[in-house]
């Protein structure tokens, strides 16, 4: 043992003696690798993207819902409710977000129109920031006012123009059609990839004051849910703890868990089991290409064997001990994994970078992997006991032969 | 004085039981220091048997072996691959150099093997390969060199870490005859210079070049006598 290092030379001089053949063998490892890399960085990378995406979004909101009980029993939240609940100091506030379709017909043709009927603080629900105009405010809503609020894109599909403010949209809905008159407009959300994303074939939308459509249809002010937007600062369970109050005392209905929970960090935690999951799948069919490089690795060790009986003869006649020699063949599979491994981590994480700029640009967002050092660790380490232990097998054989037999042998 | 080689009653027995073969038949003999000894036979003699015992390749079935003094008939593998090292320094008849290396490096095989630093390996690797004239073929691969090139690096790597025992194994079965003197001529100087040689051959002319003859038949040592011809 005390020899390491010249075991060491011996096969790095024996791999390179062997250039091609020990490239080859290494291409196995260095595809396994590589692919394992990239797949968990492109993982990581989509993960975080959408976490990030969602925390803007989503976070300090909360979701409250009526059960089926609830249902069963006929308790909606009302009007009041929401009252309660903005008043509320964590809160900042509510939103319920129902939606009707109806059509609209303007210079530019037909329409099918989603109306998403809903409280003066819609807008904090996706952070929207406004182009022209303002909201609706609470004096639109508690005067269910005509009025309505329109993105930037719907604003140009329906006028081809986003100077619409003070202009009418004509909403046909359950045979009454009214005139809404948009207030603002808002900016179109930059980079969106997973969360708010607008595609060409989506349908489109204005947002109106849930007070204007109740004489439309019946029972637009009874809600099934409402999202509660807490004050950013706070533990979202604060928020929700005070919030369920308010409507278990509205309704006195404690105890009856007629509301029910569901907050962003459920959804962001539900999401991210998923994407690990995939990427662990998809990791695990990597892994096996890597254990299939690791298979070649050792049938080309005992090829090696074979060819070097004669070599090992002689180095055991001249004294080299069994270790001697399984040490010489070990460092050698070793050292053929460990810069495929090496190898195969540079061209992982290009192919990542690779990967995400593709995307980026095809798909007008930006996706950067998420390489960690921990990957790479944990891939190193596997490159090594993968060469360690498909080494051991070819190097055992080798060290075992007679030198008698092995110099016999030409 | 006792003897470097001490060999009692030895006996190989292969296949055991119904078909076996006695390769080596209760063989004594006894080899001092700085002797030279051709160890002569036909094929299937059992004198190729009879030098891997002396040569610590192989174990015998039954009788004893001390070399310089040590009882290494029970060694175990390990043990025996320590006392090649240390003990012997082998020539074969196909050379057996290593391909990939050069002759220095060669040369030097044994002594990484005995654990001996960089430095001092490459003085004894070039001493030695002085000792066979080959000062100006120390980098070169062994097929960039003649045969009886290659035999002379194959000499230098068996003297290279000063064993008390050369043993020598058909040396001169793949060479030409200018070539056969030329390394028979290298074994004689050693000898001179007091080194221990047994050389295995079935060539009688060969054998007439040692100084003490030892023929082996059937296992068996048929005869065991002074070269009264032998020219220091």
């Amino acid at each position: 043992m005390g020899n390491f290092a010249e075991y060491v030379k011996m096969a790095i001089h024996n791999i390179l003696a062997n250039k091609g053949r020990s490239f080859l063998t290494m291409l196995g490892i260095i595809i396994g690798i590589a692919s394992v890399i990239a797949i968990v960085s492109l993982g990581q990378g989509t993960t975080n993207q959408m976490n990030s995406e969602i925390d803007d979004v989503g976070a300090g909101q909360v979701y409250i819902y009526c059960s089926e009980d609830a249902m069963e029993e006929e308790e909606w939240i009302t009007p009041e409710d929401l009252e309660d609940l903005r008043n509320l100091d964590e809160v900042e506030g509510v939103s319920v977000a129902s939606t009707l379709s109806g059509e609209t017909v303007t210079g530019k043709g037909d329409f099918s129109l989603y109306m998403t009927a809903d409280t003066e603080d819609a807008w904090m629900v996706s952070n929207d920031s406004m182009k022209r105009g303002s909201y609706f405010t609470d004096a639109d809503v508690a005067e269910a006012r005509n009025v309505c609020v329109i993105s930037e894109s719907d604003a140009k599909r329906l006028f081809g123009t986003d100077d619409v403010v003070g202009m009418d949209v004509d909403v046909s809905c359950y045979d009454i059609t009214k005139s809404y008159r948009i207030v603002g407009v808002t900016a179109q959300k930059e980079n969106g990839t997973f969360v708010s994303y607008t595609y060409e074939g989506m349908p489109t939308y204005i947002t109106v004051p849930y007070t204007s459509t109740m004489d439309m249809v019946e029972g637009m002010d009874e809600f099934s849910g409402v999202t509660v937007i807490g004050n950013k600062s706070l533990d979202s369970q604060v928020v929700t703890d005070k919030s369920l109050h308010v409507l278990e005392q509205n309704h006195q209905s404690a105890g009856e868990d007629y509301f029910q929970v569901q907050s962003f960090q459920d959804v962001m935690k539900v999401l991210n089991q998923m994407m690990g999951m995939v990427t662990a799948f998809i990791s695990f069919v990597a892994g096996i290409s890597l254990l299939v490089g690791g298979i070649g690795v050792m049938n080309i060790m005992l090829v090696s064997v074979t060819e070097r009986t004669r070599e090992i003869g002689i180095r055991k006649s001249l004294g080299a001990k069994t270790s001697s020699i399984m040490m010489q063949f070990l460092a050698e599979s070793a050292i053929i994994t460990a810069i495929g491994g090496i190898i195969g981590i540079l061209l992982g994480i290009a192919a990542a970078f690779g990967i995400c700029s593709i995307i980026s640009q095809s798909q007008d967002m930006t996706l950067s992997p998420g390489i960690s050092p921990m990957t790479i660790l944990i891939a190193t380490a596997f490159s090594c006991a993968v060469g360690i232990f498909f080494g051991i097998y070819p190097a055992r054989k080798a060290a075992k032969l007679s030198p008698i037999e092995a110099l016999r042998r030409n | 004085m006792e003897p470097l080689i001490r060999v009692v009653d030895m006996c190989k027995i292969y296949n055991p039981g119904e078909n076996e073969v006695r390769a080596l038949d209760h063989v004594n003999l006894e080899i001092f220091q700085g002797e030279f000894v051709a160890i002569i036979g036909q094929s299937g003699s059992g004198k190729s048997t009879f030098m891997n015992m002396l040569g610590c390749l192989d174990v015998p079935t039954s009788g004893k072996y001390f070399l310089n003094g040590t009882d290494v008939s029970t060694m175990a593998d390990n043990d025996l691959s320590e006392i090649r090292n240390r003990e012997i320094g082998f020539i074969f008849q196909g050379f057996n150099l290593i391909p990939n290396l050069t002759a220095e490096e060669n040369v030097e095989l044994p002594l990484i093997y005995r654990g001996i630093d960089r430095k001092t390996r490459r003085k004894l690797a070039l001493e030695s390969l002085h000792m066979v004239g080959l000062d100006k073929r120390v980098s070169h691969k062994p097929n960039e060199m003649s045969g009886g090139q290659q035999q002379r690096v194959a000499i230098a790597r068996a003297i290279a870490a000063k064993p008390p025992v050369i043993l020598a194994d058909e040396p001169t079965g793949n060479l030409d005859s200018a070539s056969s003197k030329e390394i028979l001529a290298i074994l004689k100087d050693m000898h001179r210079n007091g080194r221990t040689i047994i050389l295995i051959t079935h060539d009688n002319g060969i054998a007439a070049q040692a100084k003490r003859v030892v023929r082996i038949m059937d296992g068996k040592i048929e005869s065991d006598v002074i070269n009264e011809n032998f020219e220091e």
